[in-house]
């Protein structure tokens, strides 16, 4: 592979013009991109674009720490509410009111955080997953976050110009998404990512060596609320209206199962599973439009299953997936990408 | 004094179900330390399995449950040596994601086999039907869930601690390389786990659906039975079956007297703050750390 | 790092490729089809709603076979949104933009539908007869959004009134789901209850995940009510009711029409439900009117799939798509969007198997003008599911 062979390489962003040349291709048609397609594909982007966030955040906290967290719909939630009580009910910017719901995510990653210093395994997944229900039950009995009513999300507005459409939110989206992703690669690179690795991979020969295993785990599950904060604070803008029920058990199920599907410890790989797994549920809905399995389907739903449950299929799809990746290819779809690198790097041999 | 009483025993009530759940984990998580979240849906079929036989096939109640007991049984045998098995590399967030595979395939199986609406399971003893002591009520049905935990969890925990193969699957668990040196099948060793706890959780499916029948409806008990093995300690049989009463109890006295909506938020605080104090639950024996 | 680059250029531009080109978002109508579309969970907790997209769908089948409207046909989009939101926006967007849809019919849920309601009234989309009774959809009233479903709140006051005047009962405790749903149902009984200067001797509410509703029930029979009004999805009633006899606890039930498919709902108690006193929003299943006899044998019989039942929710699809149905015949040949909506706010004393259905102009101080029905009838449940009609269409106001 790309051998590094002192630290400034492994650090650098660009290791040679030609890398630099096609990063800006990648940002140019990342840009250019919503002019080409229609309105409903900005929409898909969007979304897409959300999770990848939030899988990027997971992904640093579940890949390069080692942790579990089966709660991160929680902190989606509260960066969605918070965004939106702050513009609605103390009247804060939009560009203000985001970073500072996404703080007051951290701060409840933070909180989370105390009592996983001593947990692991299932014992962690149960305690995350319980926050996660907590959090949105506490949210719907509260008569300021709306209750169960919901809450509408106002317009944004930055500056003097509203963001009204899906494409002026696109850009908006697609910078900071840019930004963050980023910014969560370097902060792998430095010190701060070495330490997360080596508490993933022997948490107390790390601490003998000198990492701090109280501030750097606290701090991991800080940093990936942060993300999922920020990311839920954009999601309520996307969908324009939120409601606690929307933040389910499924929900942190699936953001669990793109960093994993995707390869865990991977930044491309977050990408790539939360692109796959957002596009599939979008596009499964209806299962029986597929062209030639569609046909197929629907027979053997009218002989031995039934037409009306036919739509849980992507359940069974869904399940297949994970299943698949974990037994096959424990290093996610990361590790197919690397495995036809190697295999066309060595051929024909 | 009544209505504490009463907010007692439906805890108890409640507390069994919770145990037969939580029991069914604790024995998979013995033998293989997988957290099986598709404990549910595996109990889920089972009972739509025994409905099928009821009312398609009308055969008596006994044999059909013979028959769903059976199918529990390979399925989870079948489960374990397709997909278990052949995982290549199991760290636990691995297995989560392994189960939860699972359970969603299960799931959506169901839904797309039974569909969605709710339906009946014709058990003999119905849900409602009820004993009165003085002012204090409990449903058969309960009671029959009470009884089949506590019977399940003594013939499970006696099973475990002198029967040979109880003592294989404890063995097992502890260093398997060690075991299979020793002689001991590991792989049939694991197989009948998960057959055996499939079979609880084919009981305890069973004795939830006379109450409500619809695909969704093992994920609370699942969610509570996974929350209460926790909170006991996840090798501990006695220590999950009575973390489950205590948590059933707690709940519903906490829903009685102080609020009756964060009940469930209550629940989960409990098991956090428990787990701060002992991190491997309440009556685990032990907690072993590799460096 | 130059690999990634073009692993992730690659797969972008993939992804690019693979986008379907783009059609010209038209009007959803053309000289031989009108597109309509709809949604509703198919999978997923709410699944069991699922049955009134689908109802639809068999309903525009038949109109379809006997003619179509006007000589054109009617192209039924329906997609299973799970009861996400989210799902519900993408495709609505999806078809809005894709196929480009006429007008939009039914849609189960209140937060799915809020979630595409300010979209749809944007670019004045058509939509009649969302399946959920909330006050969203009329309160304000906006030009585009037909209301079908009598209000939550005129039901529970209907119920409430039926109590105290026609029972003379006088302790009256309400459980409702701490949703939108529930709560409009307890603002309507408490207002009712304020009109007469009473109060409410309990208001306990559940979420919808619990499923241990024994404390619930404990609390209600604490409160020595002798009516309890439930404003639960149709899991929580059962259990509550099948609670409170085995706690010997034995209240005048009442419920919302939710509830009110009979059949089902005796079948899943296994007899408790008798006795219940429900408000509903349309005909029941085994009644004998000739509209409803006539659906069932020639809609349901022939094209709903086997395992489907006729049911309250089944028939519900074809309720919410009568108005509509209705107005495209009186529009004619010549359909526009405007003409649709003029011909929307024609429909006066217009009766289906539902409640009468009355639009007016469009006033935004008047929720009337967009609120179609407020009618309902009171059934209690006799044995065998079948149903006793307590009083005749009422007005709700």
């Amino acid at each position: 592979m790309d051998m590094k062979r002192d630290y400034y390489e492994d650090v650098q962003l660009f290791t040679s013009p030609v890398v630099v040349f096609w990063f800006a291709v990648l940002i140019g048609s990342l840009y250019l991109f919503p002019l080409v397609v229609d309105n409903y594909y900005i929409y898909v982007a969007n979304y897409i674009a959300i999770n990848i966030i939030v899988a990027a955040g997971l992904n640093l906290l579940v890949g390069y720490t080692g942790q579990i967290s089966l709660g991160h719909a929680g902190f989606f939630a509260i960066g969605a509410y918070g965004t939106v009580v702050l513009m609605a009910k103390a009247g804060f910017p939009f560009l203000l009111a985001l970073p500072c719901a996404a703080f007051i995510a951290a701060f409840f990653g933070f909180l989370l955080g105390l009592p996983a210093l001593r947990l692991e395994g299932p014992y962690l997944a149960i305690a995350t997953l319980g926050f996660g229900l907590t959090i949105t039950q506490i949210i719907g009995r509260i008569e300021l976050f709306g209750g169960r009513d919901g809450l509408h999300a106002p317009d944004i507005t930055i500056g003097s110009w509203v963001l009204d459409t899906d494409k002026e939110f696109y850009f908006l989206l697609i910078t900071l998404t840019i930004f963050l992703l980023l910014f969560m690669r370097n902060l792998i690179k430095t010190r701060v990512g070495r330490a997360f690795i080596a508490i993933r991979d022997a948490d107390i020969a790390a601490q003998t060596m000198g990492v701090n295993i109280i501030y750097y785990k606290t701090l991991a599950f800080a940093v990936s609320a942060f993300y999922a904060g920020i990311a839920g604070g954009l999601y309520a803008f996307v969908l324009k209206f939120i409601e606690p029920e929307i933040f389910t058990l499924l929900m942190s199920i699936m953001f669990l199962a793109m960093v994993v599907v995707g390869g865990l410890g991977s930044m491309m790989g977050a990408i790539v599973g939360a692109t796959l797994l957002c596009w599939l549920d979008l596009k499964l809905r209806n299962i029986l439009d597929i062209p030639y399995i569609g046909d197929w389907l629907e027979q053997l739903s009218k002989q031995w299953f039934t037409l009306t449950g036919v739509s849980n299929i992507q359940y069974i799809v869904f399940g297949s997936i994970m299943i698949g990746i974990v037994l096959f290819e424990p290093l996610g779809l990361y590790g197919v990408w690397i495995r036809t690198k190697k295999y066309w790097r060595t051929w024909p041999f | 004094m009544i209505d504490l009483i009463q907010m007692i025993v439906n805890g108890i009530a409640v507390g069994s179900s919770y145990a037969l759940m939580g029991l069914a984990m604790v024995i998979i998580y013995k033998t293989s330390e997988v957290p099986n979240f598709a404990q549910g849906e595996m109990a889920l079929i089972s009972s739509y399995f025994a409905m099928m036989l009821l009312s398609s096939f009308n055969m008596s109640v006994y044999s059909a449950f013979l028959l769903t007991f059976v199918f529990a049984v390979f399925l989870g045998c079948f489960l374990e040596f397709a997909i278990l098995r052949r995982a290549k590399e199991p760290n636990v967030l691995g297995m989560i994601v392994v189960t939860i595979g699972i359970e969603m395939v299960l799931l959506g199986f169901v839904s797309w086999k039974f569909g969605a609406e709710q339906k009946t399971m014709p058990f003999p003893i119905g849900p409602y039907d009820s004993f009165i002591i003085g002012d204090i009520f409990i449903s058969k049905l309960e009671v029959l869930t009470l009884v089949a935990a506590v019977l399940l969890m003594s013939v499970l925990y006696l099973f475990f601690k002198y029967s040979k193969l109880g003592l294989a699957m404890k063995a097992t668990q502890q260093n398997s390389v060690a075991a299979q040196i020793v002689g001991i099948r590991t792989n049939r060793i694991m197989m009948m786990t998960w057959g055996i706890s499939s079979l609880v959780g084919a009981v305890a499916g069973l004795l939830i659906s006379p109450t409500i029948m619809h695909p969704f409806m093992m994920w609370d008990p699942m969610l509570k039975g996974f929350a209460a093995a926790v909170m006991g300690g996840m090798t501990s049989l006695p220590g999950v079956v009575i973390a489950a009463y205590m948590l059933g109890v707690i709940e519903n006295l906490f829903g009685g007297y102080v609020s009756i909506e964060f009940k469930t938020v209550v629940a989960f605080v409990i098991i956090v703050l428990v787990l701060c104090i002992k991190p491997s639950g309440l009556f685990a024996r032990y907690y072993v750390k590799k460096v | 790092m130059k690999k990634k680059l073009m692993l992730v250029l690659f797969v972008s531009l993939a992804f690019l490729l693979s986008l379907a080109p783009n059609l010209f978002a038209e009007e959803g109508v053309t000289d031989t089809e009108i597109h309509i579309g709809s949604w509703g969970p198919q999978t997923g907790p709410g699944a069991a709603w699922g049955a009134v997209p689908r109802g639809t769908g068999a309903y525009f089948q038949w109109i379809n076979d006997n003619g179509g409207i006007h000589g054109r046909k009617i192209v039924y989009h329906m997609f299973d949104d799970g009861y996400n939101p989210a799902k519900t926006k993408a495709g609505v967007k999806e078809l809005q933009e894709g196929t480009g849809m006429f007008a939009w019919v039914g849609g189960v849920g209140t937060s799915p539908g809020l979630a595409v309601r300010d979209y749809l009234a944007k670019k004045n989309i058509p939509w009649v007869g969302p399946s959920a009774g909330s006050m969203h959809w009329v309160k304000p009233p906006q030009k585009n959004l037909f209301a079908v479903y009598p209000l939550y709140a005129g039901e529970a006051k209907a119920l409430v009134k039926y109590a105290v005047e026609k029972m003379g009962k006088k302790r009256i405790a309400i459980a409702y789901l701490n949703d939108e749903y529930g709560k409009n149902g307890l603002r309507g009984a408490l207002a009712e209850l304020k009109a007469r200067g009473m109060k409410a001797v309990a208001q306990v509410s559940m979420e919808a995940k619990d499923s241990d509703l024994k404390p619930h029930v404990m609390q209600l029979r604490k409160s020595k009510a002798d009516v309890v009004l439930m404003w639960t999805t149709p899991t929580h009633s059962v259990r509550i009711v099948g609670i409170s006899k085995a706690m010997k606890f034995a209240p005048q039930f009442m419920s919302s029409s939710t509830t009110s498919d009979f059949p089902l709902m005796m079948h899943i108690t296994k007899g408790l439900w008798q006795g219940v006193i429900c408000g509903t929003f349309g005909e029941l299943p085994d009644s004998d009117l000739p509209l409803l006899v006539k659906y069932k044998k020639e809609v349901f019989d022939k094209y709903a799939p086997k395992e489907e039942r006729w049911g309250l929710f089944y028939y519900a699809g074809i309720l919410f798509a009568e108005p509509m149905i209705e107005a495209l015949k009186n529009v004619g040949r010549d359909l526009t969007r405007e003409n649709f909506v003029t011909a929307m706010e024609r429909i006066n004393g217009f009766r289906g198997i539902g409640p009468e259905v009355s639009f007016g102009p469009y006033n935004k101080n008047d929720i009337y003008s967009r609120q179609g029905t407020s009618q309902t009838f009171l059934v209690q449940c006799l044995a065998g599911g079948k149903a006793k009609k307590l009083t005749d269409w009422m007005d709700t106001n």
